[in-house]
């Protein structure tokens, strides 16, 4: 057993290995998924650091897109699962420094196979049912695995449904937690920006990677042309919020998002410095805080304590 | 249409509501504060509270992520993109629940700011303002946010019999306690119900001018009128006023400060005799002095020798009238020439030892020594009007220039001579309130116990049975007899020192309470009435009479009149035909003792012809008389004897 860490990060740091302690929370998030899907670099012909300059205050209103989910198995038919979930997702709009919510919807889900909701009768009919596939012979744990899956896809199908509501009456600046792969529309809007905490899918190998991990704080990567995975294309960087020295390699490190046609070095920089001042105020004590911006956790404080 | 609700019941299971307090949230702007009274409402049930703590606080878990999210620079804390979510959390005492039975805890309802109607039920007033013989009593106004709503106390709870006596405790300074107390007397006499009975006054003034001109009408603002409006009174100050002082040692100037020769026409003087001193004798005794020995032989002298005629051929051949000072120190003379005269064996007078017959002599002399102007050595007493009290009438005792044992010696004979008659029923009033500043120097909570002490403990425990009641004053409270504090059913707390807030009288206070307390501005006070199940704040407004401090710039007292001006004077307020030369030229070359004298009797037969009774009483003028040397013996020449 080694007693002493913080010794041998002394003599690891002497050898030039930067030190580290905790891996941050989510920063693996669906560690099933994590690989490498090499990127197209649109920036440059290699990945280097580029410093982005001083944080600057998002110019005007400037809105944050999130949404939240929970689900309960709440008994069996036969071997298969019967999960109620809630999925809502929200837009708060933030105008002279106050976040207020414009958007919210909520979905209350039954999911189980057919004939499982079926044997439930009356008990589900005030939620909405998700009946999953039965081409395969029931499983309980591939069938909660399917499920989590069908409230991923429910809560993304709101999250998508409030950004287009929200956009229906509104120009400003909308900042959505997670990709913005996720919608065509979203991947096409030049004034949504995505966050992404996550990093389990990465975009280099080799020394692109290592530079691309080794971002020193206020340094962004080259622009690059993720490796489409789902449904829209759409450009990337990363920057790094905070220092990771003596913490983690994914320390304060965010992959932003935004449409191909906004994909330009200024923009880049431009959105960097505004997502650099978005570290304060800091969204502990949330775990993620080093990534998270206040205002995605305001919208999730805001889910979780009304839906 | 109902206004919106201003906040909403929260309750978790470590800050829970309960039947006596509970917690509401509200938006970061909102006019509630300290002390607001709030309703909630919920189906089946109606809660009004007062405020009593309130905090606030984000969303920060540790005062450190602020540190790191500004990197260190408060400035930049400042100019951070997003407001943190901030929780207004206010912590309120439950007043009343309706219905009482079963009392549960409060539901988690919507949170209102109390209405005029809902400040009345809250506080139970409607017990006492809404029965067929109302007995309401306006104290001030409940205000919060631009919105005010009356504040009565119940007569039965403040003048008795239910309950009874007012206590205020403020700090010096800022007029307060008396301010309050001339409106609250001014409140009384204007709504105190004629079912309940007449009611008078009795003020001590043991400060300079402050209870000198409750008569006078004082400027009062706009905003004070309305609040007069707001609560059905009319600010006039108290038209019908007695005041009483008594001389400087001269015997014909008073010692008070309202000489003013406008306001001579209800300022009389105070003057006892032995008669009225000799009751109250133990007042100027110390404990020391209080023996059985001493009392018998002042017992004896009150009922054998004052006031009457005694024989004692031992002492002298013709009998005593002790009804002076002056008399009685002759009646102790012949005591003592008698003992010295018998020698050996001469140490006992009727079975008084003469060590108690000289400490009994040297106290009584030193009232008539100490209270010099208020103990007359000989003449006519003047007291304030026993059994002819009349109803909403005010009657000042001004002692604030004479000595403390005067100003004893005063509290102790005037209530004892109400609580006489209004045993009797014959004071001409049903109640008195007996108003005294300064209480925590009359009835201290150390020390020894005096007799004005003792005298303020009965007023305060029985006082309310006869329809005496004890309206009092002082700046700690915690320096008071806790018996005489505790018996108040109502007590009033203005601005508060902080030292004394943390002692542990103030324990059951909040702490939000207690800053209120120590920062109330002037006209704020705090109340705790019987019918108020939580301590009250409310604005009471500027009394419509004249301050001290405005009366004596407004009535400068008069300059100390020579001796016959100041007789003059005197005599001028019985009939102002009298002319100052006449009286001038009449006391001009008379011993002062006989002039005063004859102005006691004169002033308490209030005769018609004033000036000829005077002259009267004064006798005739002793002429001087020229001494010529008288024929003698012519000495025999010298050196011639005759009878050689």
């Amino acid at each position: 057993m080694i007693s002493d860490l913080t010794s041998l990060r002394r003599a690891l740091a002497a050898a030039g290995i930067t030190p580290a302690s905790v891996v941050p929370a989510a920063s693996a998030d669906r560690r099933e998924e994590a690989e490498i899907h090499l990127a197209q670099l649109v920036e440059g012909d290699r990945v280097e650091a580029l410093p982005i300059g001083d944080p600057v205050s998002w110019p005007g209103p400037v809105a944050f897109l999130d949404g939240v989910q929970h689900s309960e198995v709440v008994g069996y038919a036969g071997s298969s699962p019967i999960v109620v979930a809630s999925a809502a997702a929200a837009v708060r709009e933030r105008t002279d420094r106050v976040l207020a919510t414009r958007v919210m919807r909520r979905r209350d889900l039954a999911i189980g196979r057919r004939a499982a909701l079926d044997a439930a009768g009356p008990a589900l009919d005030a939620l909405e049912r998700v009946e999953l596939s039965d081409a395969d012979p029931p499983h309980p744990i591939r069938e909660l695995a399917q499920a989590g899956a069908a409230l991923d896809d429910a809560r993304g199908a709101l999250e998508v449904a409030v950004g287009v509501a929200y956009r229906g009456g509104s120009s400003a600046w909308l900042v959505v937690d997670g990709s913005l792969a996720e919608s065509p529309v979203w991947a096409r809007d030049p004034r949504m920006v995505g966050v992404a905490k996550s990093h389990s899918s990465l975009p280099f190998d080799g020394a692109d990677l290592e530079s691309y991990l080794r971002l020193p704080v206020g340094y962004r990567s080259p622009i690059f042309a993720p490796a489409s995975r789902r449904l829209a294309p759409v450009r990337a960087w990363a920057v790094r919020l905070w220092p990771w020295e003596g913490k983690d390699l994914l320390h304060g490190l965010i992959r932003v998002e935004v449409a191909p046609a906004s994909g330009t070095p200024e923009t880049a920089d431009r959105i960097s410095r505004w997502l650099m001042a978005e570290r304060a105020p800091i969204s502990a004590p949330d775990p993620r805080w080093d990534r998270m911006l206040y205002g995605i956790r305001s919208v999730e404080e805001f889910l979780r304590a009304t839906a | 249409m109902s206004a919106p609700p201003i906040g909403r019941v929260v309750a978790t299971e470590l800050k829970p509501s309960t039947p006596h307090q509970f917690y509401f949230w509200t938006a970061t702007e909102s006019a509630v504060g300290i002390g607001a009274i709030v309703r909630v409402d919920h189906p089946g049930r109606t809660v009004y509270g007062v405020v009593t703590d309130g905090m606030a606080y984000a969303d920060l878990a540790s005062p450190l992520h602020a540190v790191i999210g500004a990197e260190g620079d408060p400035a930049a804390a400042a100019h951070e993109p997003t407001s943190r979510t901030e929780v207004r959390l206010f912590l309120a005492a439950v007043l009343r629940q309706i219905p009482e039975e079963p009392l549960q805890p409060v539901p988690l309802g919507a949170v209102h700011l109390a209405s005029d109607a809902d400040v009345e039920l809250a506080l139970r007033m409607d017990a006492y303002t809404r029965s067929e013989r109302p007995t309401g009593i306006p104290v001030g106004v409940y205000a919060l946010g631009g919105h005010e709503s009356p504040v009565l106390l119940d007569a039965d709870f403040l003048l008795g019999p239910e309950a009874a006596h007012l206590n205020i405790t403020g700090v010096s300074g800022l007029a307060t306690k008396t301010s309050a107390v001339e409106f609250l007397l001014s409140s009384i006499f204007q709504t105190f119900p004629s079912h309940r009975g007449s009611i008078a006054a009795v003020c001590f003034n043991v400060k300079g001018p402050d209870l000198c001109f409750l008569d006078q009408p004082g400027e009062i603002s706009e905003r004070d009128h309305a609040l007069y409006d707001k609560l059905g009174l009319a600010a006039e100050p108290l038209t019908s006023a007695r005041y009483f002082a008594p001389f400087k040692a001269d015997g014909v100037n008073l010692n008070t400060l309202r000489t003013h020769e406008a306001l001579q026409h209800n300022t009389e003087p105070l003057v006892w005799g032995l008669r009225e001193v000799l009751d109250y004798a133990e007042v100027v005794m110390n404990r020391d002095d209080i023996d059985a020995k001493a009392d018998a032989f002042i017992d004896f002298l009150a009922e054998r020798v004052v006031g009457r005629e005694f024989t004692d051929e031992l002492l002298r051949g013709k009998p005593f009238r002790v009804e002076s000072f002056a008399d009685l120190e002759e009646f102790f003379r012949a005591i003592f020439d008698f003992m010295e005269a018998m020698g050996r064996g001469g140490e006992v007078w009727r079975t008084h030892h003469i060590a108690t017959i000289r400490k009994v002599r040297n106290r009584l002399g030193n009232i008539s020594t100490r209270a010099k102007g208020l103990v007359i050595d000989d003449g006519a007493p003047n007291d304030l009007p026993w059994g002819r009290f009349d109803d909403r009438t005010v009657y000042v005792v001004d002692v604030a220039g004479v000595d403390p044992l005067a100003q004893d010696l005063v509290f102790a004979r005037c209530v004892s001579k109400l609580r006489e008659h209004l045993e009797r029923r014959d004071l001409g009033v049903d109640h008195v309130v007996v108003f005294v500043d300064e209480l925590n120097k009359y009835a201290p909570a150390d020390g020894p116990d005096t007799y004005v002490r003792k005298m303020l403990l009965d007023l305060a425990e029985r006082g309310r049975y006869l329809g005496l009641v004890l309206f009092s004053a002082q700046q700690f409270r915690s320096q008071v007899q806790r018996r005489i504090v505790g018996n108040a059913g109502t007590s009033v707390f203005g601005r508060m020192d902080m030292d004394e807030l943390a002692t542990p009288a103030y324990a059951t206070l909040s702490p939000a309470i207690k800053i209120k307390l120590a920062t109330l501005p002037k006209g704020e006070l705090m109340l705790r009435h019987p019918h108020f199940t939580q301590p009250i704040f409310a604005r009471f407004p500027r009394p419509a009479m004249l301050s001290g401090r405005e009366g004596v710039e407004r009535f400068p007292p008069g300059a100390e009149l020579p001796f016959a001006d100041a007789v003059a004077r005197q005599l001028k307020q019985l009939d102002r035909r009298v002319a100052t030369d006449a009286v001038r030229a009449l006391v001009e070359g008379r011993q002062e003792l006989d002039v005063r004298r004859a102005l006691a009797l004169t002033r308490r037969t209030r005769p018609d012809d004033v000036l000829a009774f005077f002259t009267a009483k004064l006798g005739r003028r002793v002429g001087g008389e020229v001494v010529t040397a008288r024929s003698t013996i012519r000495p025999v020449p010298s050196g011639v004897d005759p009878y050689q």
